[in-house]
């Protein structure tokens, strides 16, 4: 082989590797956007929910309550009744099936909706007021477009009747999409319309506030002691080993470990965000001791030599030079774990945390649910209405995610010391 | 003949298996420069390492025989280290200003020695410290700058002045200016020359040149062992030992 061939030939190679690598790069991003998009597309209507222009007429012989009566009254008073009284004269029923349908066209909470209009200004008996009721899931999702209505009525869960008042409501714009503050404000529902991510938002919060609350302190003191201060032995070998084992270990066997020793052991209560942060922990730990260590091993020893000839002690030298200067990237390695912990599905199932929970947890012992167990919870549902709101609790957790990535990628650039 | 500062005796360092000085004796001179050359690896920064205790950082090091400073044992188990290197400071051959402000490099060992109790006596420390390192008419405007933004000569220079800042007895030099180019070098040696009226310097160098300059006294090692030590011009000009006049003459090392 020439000179010339050969320099061809090594240009050659250096091409096709470009071409490899550009072409890796064009398949990776081309997941992310179909990934991206899908979640999108299918999300971002969840956000939304279908209300009906209502008018309604408070009639003080069904409510049996007077203007300025007392918050318990009100709150024992029935609205059903005005409700069914109030449609019935809007949209003429033959039957009581039709009564029945012309109620389901409307949210099982609709009759609060009414009554919480009520309680905000009790002079209403014998007026009329003109209110946007929630719609039932059905109507939700044929609104939104996501339902079939040429099939046949038998196949339908929505009736001919219910399609004809629905086209009613459309043609004199007595329909329309408002911002959806069940699914921020709500816990979970049987009913898709009102399911909302409160409850799974704030305990996830109280999860990963005790998994930092526990895992942070350890997993920094245990990398400055094995990092700065250990003697370099086969003790502290075999720790750093089984650390880094740790860090590998499926998630789901934290899970086990928290069902037998947290659980069936303690009898911590279950589905706790207790529980669930304890368990978190565990699990993040190791995972925030391999970068903090690294950031500690990144510190120059020329730092540490320079403040140990002044007289610093060890100590001195490790608590003002050295740590300092780990801390940025011993922060953004601890945002990284918690966003790992965040995302952590199969220990939360095990602990519990799958338990259908209505109530938002006031406080980390009270049973709770988290985003990701949420979204485990609502693609398994049959409704329809559960298919735009698992997308949407997706949407919610990946943006945590992805906030929680920027601000520890900031920390490291905006904190991190340079030396020469 | 100035008095005896520091003197080793016996004085043997092991790096695991390995030896890397064998029975030094040493006498170095109060007020005075002592300069130790040799080959690379001939254990010379082993022995200045051994007179502030630094080889205690590497759990691996063994140090055996004596080593004494004003007649105190320095290799004893009970002697406080934070005491000892307040007395005896170290300037490294790769400048290492902590990262941060000029100030604060000089302030932290005062500091932590409970020197300058109030901000003023503080500030004259830093401000003496950066004269006698002739340091203070370049940086006096910037001492909130980081320490790390002077040049490389510049931040040898505030090293020093840091190791003076806590008013030692003995200033270790390892190589000070290995990593500086000729005009900062220049500078160093102007400075050692001046410092050496207040304190007991030592300065390992790979620069024959720098010895003659700086010191009064030059001790030659070769693999772990004290070839020959005496008096600057007598080691250049006239040494006892073959392998002394080999390394000055630039034979081998």
């Amino acid at each position: 082989m020439t000179k010339e061939e050969r320099l061809k030939k090594r240009h050659r190679a250096e091409k096709r590797f470009r071409f490899y690598g550009l072409t890796s790069i064009f398949v990776a991003l081309l997941f992310v956007v179909i990934l991206v998009q899908n979640i999108f597309s299918k999300g971002s209507s969840a956000f939304k929910k279908t209300v009906i222009t209502t008018e309604v007429f408070f009639d003080q012989e069904l409510l049996e309550i007077q203007n300025g009566s007392s918050k318990e009254e009100i709150m024992e008073a029935d609205f059903y009744d005005i409700m069914i009284e109030n449609l019935i004269k809007a949209y003429p029923a033959k039957d009581r099936d039709e009564e029945d349908e012309l109620l389901k066209l409307f949210s099982g909470d609709a009759e609060i909706e009414i009554k919480k209009a009520f309680l905000n200004d009790n002079s209403l008996i014998g007026k009329t007021i003109t209110l946007d009721l929630t719609a039932s899931d059905d109507i939700d999702q044929l609104h939104k477009g996501n339902y079939p209505r040429d099939l046949p009525e038998e196949r339908r869960r929505i009736s001919d009747f219910q399609l004809v008042i629905y086209d009613y409501f459309v043609e004199n714009k007595k329909i329309s999409k408002n911002f959806n503050n069940y699914f921020f404000n709500n816990g979970d529902s049987r009913d898709p319309e009102l399911a909302g991510i409160g409850g799974a938002l704030v305990g996830s919060f109280y999860s990963i506030l005790i998994c930092l609350l526990l895992a942070f302190p350890v997993a920094v003191l245990a990398s400055i002691y094995l990092e700065e201060f250990a003697p370099k032995n086969k003790i502290t070998d075999f720790i750093e080993i089984n650390i880094n084992n740790l860090a590998a270990v499926p998630s789901i066997v934290y899970g086990l470990l928290a069902l037998q020793i947290l659980l069936a052991t303690i009898q911590l209560p279950r589905s706790t965000p207790l529980v669930a942060g304890i368990t978190l922990a565990l699990m993040t730990l190791p995972r925030i001791i391999i970068p903090c260590r690294a950031s500690l091993k990144a510190v120059p020893p020329s730092i540490r030599e320079g403040a140990l000839a002044v007289g610093a002690s060890k100590f001195q030298s490790v608590f003002h030079h050295v740590v300092p200067l780990a801390l940025p990237g011993t922060l953004s390695g601890t945002i990284i774990g918690l966003a790992q912990a965040l995302g952590e599905t199969a220990p939360l199932i095990l602990i519990g945390m799958v338990a259908f929970v209505v109530d938002i947890p006031t406080s980390p012992v009270d049973p709770s649910s988290s985003l990701p167990v949420q979204v485990y919870l609502w693609s398994e549902s049959a409704e329809r209405g559960f298919v735009e709101k698992t997308s949407a609790t997706i949407m919610m957790l990946l943006s945590f995610l992805i906030v929680m990535n920027f601000i520890a990628v900031y920390l490291r650039q905006k904190f991190e010391k340079r030396w020469n | 003949m100035s008095s005896i500062k520091i003197k080793s005796k016996n004085l043997n360092v092991y790096y695991g298996n390995k030896q890397a000085l064998y029975d030094v004796n040493l006498d170095l001179n109060e007020k005075e420069v002592t300069a130790l050359i040799g080959p690379s690896g001939c254990g010379k920064s082993t022995f200045i390492r051994c007179i502030n205790r630094m080889n205690d950082v590497i759990d691996i090091c063994k140090v055996t025989g004596n080593i004494e400073m004003d007649g105190v044992e320095i290799n004893d188990k009970n002697l406080d280290v934070v005491s000892l290197r307040e007395r005896v400071g170290m300037v490294f051959q790769k400048p290492n200003p902590f990262p941060k402000s000029i100030y604060d490099n000089i302030s932290y060992g005062p500091k932590i020695h409970g020197k300058g109790e109030t901000k003023s006596e503080l500030d004259q420390i830093v401000e003496n410290s950066l004269k006698k390192s002739a340091l203070w008419e370049e940086v006096k405007d910037r001492l909130d700058e980081p320490g790390t933004s002077l040049s490389g000569g510049q931040q040898q220079r505030l090293c020093i002045a840091r190791a003076i800042s806590v008013n030692p007895e003995v200033i270790l030099m390892d190589e000070p200016c290995s990593a500086l180019d000729p005009i900062a070098t220049a500078k160093i040696e102007e400075l050692i020359d001046e410092l050496k009226k207040t304190y007991t310097i030592v300065i390992v160098t790979h620069s024959m040149a720098q010895a003659v300059r700086v010191s009064q006294k030059t001790g030659f090692f070769h693999l772990g062992k004290l070839i020959e030590v005496g008096k600057t011009e007598k080691i250049f000009k006239n040494p006892d030992n073959k392998m002394t006049q080999d390394y000055i003459t630039g034979r081998f090392g």
